[in-house]
């Protein structure tokens, strides 16, 4: 556990504002952790900077002290990588959050990194374009935490992963000196792309300050189909049909019957169908041509069970609920033990006939909730704790089982964290993913980044 | 047995409005739904029907070919049997010709049970129900949150101050639907599907032989609400008692 001495405390006081730093209790546990609830907070501060040369100057302080800092953006990762457990100094953005006049001509917003992911969101709307990053934690999930960890969600089908949207960066690095890298060059074809170098870099290499985000034109209108069907291989099937249809789908999103109780239970929504069925798809789609004949041969071909439009906006607001609110929902009702990986789509249906194997012989009986992404091959499986296990009898045998998953992932050229990452949570998984070539090259990068290793230590991989 | 459901079009409430040039109206690309007690109202009608063999719904929408879409994707969609679409103007009606209109077909249609929205969440009259039941001579029940037939009474409890009443009403009647009512269904594509051929008879105010056909309300003139004030971020506690105390004077 790190102690900060105390020549680097005065120098803490002497040196910055005095509310830059604070040492309040539930400061400290309140930013010391994220959505992850597995390790227990014990940070030894949080400062809160408003420029990037106070990022800076602090870091060029931290750097001198060999204080491990942890950089903070919304802390709503689910791999405990914004986590500080150790004694760490935790850099909150949050109060960087200012949002530039959105760039008409050139389709680009420059904002600070601790500007929230929804007002972005409205804050480009006001002009009829968005910056495509969307997911259920939008409300508190910041931009530059977003970019950190090439955030994934539920319109990378459409758009792309967060790392498409990111025309330049500015970063601080551990020792102080600030990086512009990128700017706001549509092209740049000018060696070594450093900026591709900080995304999804979850913070070991950097501090992003400000970023200069790829706008796109707002979608026109959107209809959101809910369909029930009997089993993944039918959701596969669907799946197929939508990549061939007359629309452009937007989302295209399943979960199974095991999540909606679990949402219905947490929430007041309403029951989509009467019957209830094994599995479900939400696909969203921008309103275009007529799909009437397309639905009617979904019928006709048994390819769905039953099917609901939404009909209104709040219509469809209930139904993402349905597949939005399942996270959360877990975490209210239970306590899930989480995996997010990712297949390639075409090795999708093999992965879980064999899963249900490692399933049944590792957690018979137990309620297992599994969604995701299937339009880019992402599958989120929850599995809840027995109401009669204590915790940590619950994740040493998650633990075990998740060495037999990870192998299954592996041999199916699967990613053992499709877009959670691996903060300290997988770092266990990583060598599962990638070759220790690779791992020892990421550890050389950090070297040079940041040779006295002050920046989010632990996360990723032990240097 | 005959329901008679209405399948009201309001404005979306999270659209932003435009009002149009000579202020009496709203204007531009408006996103509408279906009204939420019309919802409740049609989704009574549909329990009704389920659980007494023989009856039949129809639903009533007044407007343009735009209504007409809400009355077969709400409520045929949902599962009322037939539509029938008043032509109109929304601009130029009011609760009392709508009373009116409802009552024209009343006499047409011969229902047992005529089932509204307690209100239209756009303009927010609550009164199209009452009137109505006026003109009919029909026993009403407004706000209702629950709905049984027994015999040839229809049990109705609505929610008052402090409590729940409970009336008898003899059919033919009035029943206005609140929210509590139920909880509406979604349109499932095979309804949404089958509502394509359902019947949606279209006719004209004249078609009814009302006696009285005159708008009674006129509106004089429409304005958004003054735009909330910026908030302020204050640093500490101590700050915001002070403006608590000085500015706002509340503490």
């Amino acid at each position: 556990m790190f102690s900060p001495s105390k020549p680097f405390l005065d120098a803490l006081a002497r040196d910055f504002r005095a509310d830059f730093v604070s040492f309040d209790s539930s400061d400290l546990r309140e930013f010391g952790r994220d959505w992850t609830r597995v390790f227990e907070p014990a940070a030894c501060a949080v400062v809160f900077p408003e420029t990037t040369q106070e990022v800076s100057n602090f870091l060029a302080l931290a750097n001198q002290h060999g204080v491990p800092v942890v950089p903070s953006g919304g802390r709503t990762g689910l791999a405990a990588g914004a986590v500080a457990r150790d004694g760490e100094v935790v850099l909150s953005l949050a109060r960087m959050r200012r949002m530039d006049a959105v760039d008409l001509t050139g389709s680009a917003l420059r904002v600070q990194a601790g500007a929230i992911t929804e007002l972005v969101h409205q804050h480009a709307a006001e002009h009829g374009l968005t910056w495509p990053v969307d997911f259920a934690s939008k409300g508190s999930s910041q931009v530059g935490g977003n970019i950190a960890t090439n955030a994934g969600g539920v319109k990378v089908l459409r758009y792309g992963l967060t790392r498409h949207w990111v025309l330049g960066l500015q970063v601080v690095l551990a020792d102080g000196r600030v990086l512009e890298l990128g700017g706001a060059l549509e092209k740049n074809n000018t060696g070594i792309d450093l900026r591709q170098l900080f995304i999804g870099s979850e913070g070991i290499l950097g501090v992003i300050t400000e970023a200069t985000l790829k706008l796109s034109p707002l979608p026109g209108k959107l209809d959101v189909f809910l369909f029930a069907v009997d089993d993944l291989a039918a959701v596969l099937r669907l799946f197929r049909e939508v990549r061939r249809a007359p629309l452009t789908p937007m989302a295209y999103e399943f979960f199974t019957d095991v999540c909606l109780r679990r949402v219905l239970s947490h929430r007041a929504l309403r029951q989509p169908f009467a019957q209830p069925s094994s599995h479900y798809v939400l696909l969203e789609v921008e309103r275009g041509e007529d799909l009437e004949d397309w639905i009617a041969s979904l019928f006709d071909r048994d390819l769905v069970r039953d099917g609901v439009l939404a009909q209104s906006p709040s219509e469809a607001a209930d139904l993402w609920s349905l597949r939005e609110g399942i996270s959360e929902s877990l975490s209210a009702t239970g306590m899930p033990h989480k995996n997010d990986i990712a297949l390639p789509i075409a090795a999708l249906e093999g992965f879980t006939s064999e899963l249900d194997g490692v399933f049944r012989a590792r957690y018979p009986g137990w309620e297992i909730a599994v969604f995701g992404h299937v339009g880019d091959g992402n599958l989120h499986i929850n599995v809840m704790k027995p109401d009669a296990m204590t915790k940590d009898e619950f994740l040493a045998c998650a633990k075990s089982a998740d060495a037999e998953l990870f192998e299954l992932v592996r041999r199916h050229g699967g990613s053992v964290s499709a877009e959670h990452g691996i903060g300290l949570l997988k770092k266990g998984a990583l060598p599962y993913t990638r070759s220790a070539a690779e791992i020892e090259l990421m550890r050389g990068i950090k070297r040079v980044l940041d040779p006295k290793g002050i920046l989010n230590p632990g996360k990723i991989f032990d240097q | 047995m005959k329901i008679l459901v209405s399948a009201k079009r309001v404005s979306d409430p999270n659209a932003r409005l435009a009002i149009s040039k000579d202020g009496k109206w709203i204007e531009g690309d408006v996103e509408y739904i279906l009204n939420p007690f019309c919802e409740n109202a049609i989704e009574a009608a549909l329990q009704l029907a389920e659980a007494h063999d023989g009856t039949e719904t129809i639903a009533v929408g007044i407007g343009d070919d735009e209504t007409a879409r809400f009355i077969r994707q709400g409520a045929l969609a949902r599962g009322i049997d037939r539509g029938i679409l008043v032509t109109a103007d929304e601009a130029e009606i009011d609760s009392d010709l709508i009373a009116r209109i409802y009552q024209g077909l009343a006499y047409r249609e011969k229902p047992d049970i005529i089932l509204l929205g307690k209100q239209a969440i756009d303009g927010d009259s609550n009164q199209v129900g009452q009137l109505l039941a006026e003109y009919l001579g029909w026993p009403q029940a407004t706000f209702a949150s629950k709905i049984d037939i027994e015999g040839n009474e229809v049990i109705v409890q609505r929610e008052v101050d402090g409590g729940l009443e409970t009336l008898a009403l003899t059919m033919p009647c009035v029943i206005t639907a609140d929210l509590r009512l139920n909880e509406p269904r979604y349109a499932s594509l095979a309804g949404i599907m089958k509502a394509k051929k359902k019947q949606l008879d279209e006719l004209e105010i004249d078609d009814l032989e009302l006696e009285d056909t005159d708008a009674k309300v006129e509106i004089v003139g429409m304005s958004t609400p003054t735009g909330r004030k910026a908030g302020v971020i204050v640093k500490d506690v101590d700050e915001l008692l002070a403006k608590l105390h000085n500015e706002a004077r509340v503490i």
